[in-house]
């Protein structure tokens, strides 16, 4: 089929998206597309959602540390009613997420300029939060996932007294 | 009600935006986690309701806010079954914390926080068998207690429970509408995932009925709200436009 004229085709927004989750968390482009489509029907309705056309363009995820990011394309009228669907994204398969819009653009190529953080540190470490010592994984500027018995507890450098690299065994610093 | 002790004259759409938050250990993310998710979302400051045995941490306020520069308000949620007990709770902790919330979801509750000028915000009013009519609206905006406009539900439910939460919401609206009550927006995060920018929420409230501005105000009005507390706690406020200490240079 014969490309539409310029002037008929649709205007696109790319939106820049940060996907935060918890640690080991395993997220694939089709699940998170599935999220935002089932977001964007909850909130905005069947037509309101097919006016959005929200489609994932471009997907990373590193799962050891669960993050990841995202390039999603919504039509340009309702790209703030895009970015109200994209915000009710609490979870994917059942994991729950943390979604921020980086920016936007108005092609594919400018919006990657918001896709910056997959360079990250990443590694366990061991730390000492409340006074108990526990794994834990590095993120970007000194974040802390650590994990408890009741899951993970989201935490800074800040808040561990004491950290002992696995390898260096008892050397404190505080 | 215009309030007297903010500066009416001073431009609201320059402050910056804040979030309330419910850090660990009763949300799954300590304060300087949040902090720090919060500048990254563009907030400039956040409130943290602890409960009363805990308190933020592990790392200080202080540590917070030169690490991360972000403003840290500490905030209590009052959380009792009944009015009388409530009233003891805001009475021990008005000078303790700069900003007192009191949770309703009682009609009891909530008439109570909006009677009370020493409260400063009624959270959760609409939750559980809560509900707010004219004569609480009224009495909220006399004494200028701020009701919270709770969007955790519109952003974490689906289904027939976010269906009421959406209609909650929308009477509230209008009930702070019609009686121009003060209001505040949050979206109740517990955890650092939870959280969402400021332009993200407003998007939200636009497509559940709210206008342009108004779901930015709500997140501005914690901030104002807090730099008002920390006048009026401040040792040198005697009432307002009185102040203890040296005359100005140039009086």
């Amino acid at each position: 089929m014969r490309a539409l004229p310029k002037h008929l085709r649709p205007r696109w927004r790319y939106l820049g998206v940060a996907v935060e989750t918890w640690p080991e968390v395993a997220i694939d482009r089709r699940a998170f597309q599935r999220a935002i489509w089932d977001a964007a029907r909850g909130l905005l309705g069947d037509p309101g959602s097919a006016d959005c056309d929200l489609t994932v363009m471009r997907f990373r995820f590193e799962g050891a540390i669960g993050r990841g990011e995202a390039i999603v394309r919504v039509r340009r009228e309702e790209r703030t009613r895009g970015r109200a669907a994209l915000a009710c994204v609490d979870s994917v398969s059942g994991h729950p997420v943390g979604l921020a819009v980086r920016g936007t653009s108005g092609t594919i190529r400018a919006c990657e300029r918001y896709l910056t953080h997959c360079a990250e540190p990443n590694g366990e470490t061991t730390v000492r939060l409340s006074g108990v010592e526990r794994p834990a994984v590095r993120g970007r500027a000194g974040r802390l996932d650590v994990r408890t018995d009741e899951g993970f507890v989201g935490a800074t450098e800040l808040d561990v007294d004491v950290e002992t690299e696995p390898s260096d065994g008892e050397s404190e610093n505080e | 009600m215009a309030d007297p002790h903010i500066d009416a004259d001073a431009r609201p759409e320059n402050d910056p935006c804040y979030e309330a938050v419910v850090p660990h250990p009763e949300g799954e993310s300590t304060a300087a986690r949040f902090a720090l998710t919060a500048r990254e979302y563009g907030y400039g400051g956040i409130v943290f309701h602890t409960g009363p045995e805990s308190e933020i941490g592990p790392a200080t306020p202080s540590e917070i806010e030169n690490a991360y520069e972000t403003d840290i308000v500490d905030g209590i949620e009052i959380d009792r079954d009944s009015p009388g007990s409530a009233s003891g709770a805001v009475g021990n902790h008005r000078s303790e914390y700069t900003l007192v919330l009191v949770r309703g979801g009682s009609r009891e509750t909530n008439r109570f926080a909006a009677e009370e000028p020493r409260v400063d915000v009624l959270t959760r009013s609409m939750a559980g068998r809560g509900d707010v009519n004219h004569v609480i609206a009224k009495a909220a905006a006399r004494n200028g207690v701020r009701i919270e406009f709770d969007f955790g539900p519109v952003l974490r439910t689906s289904g027939g429970r976010r269906v009421r939460a959406l209609s909650d919401l929308r009477k509230l609206r209008e009930l702070v509408n019609q009686y121009d009550v003060p209001y505040v927006v949050s979206a109740g995060a517990r955890r650092h995932l939870e959280l969402r920018a400021p332009r993200e929420l407003a998007a939200v409230g636009e497509v559940i009925g709210f206008s342009r501005d108004a779901v930015r105000a709500g997140l501005r009005e914690w901030g104002r709200l807090a730099a008002r507390n920390r006048t009026l706690q401040d040792g040198s406020f005697i009432e307002p436009g009185v102040r203890e200490g040296r005359y100005d240079e140039d009086s």
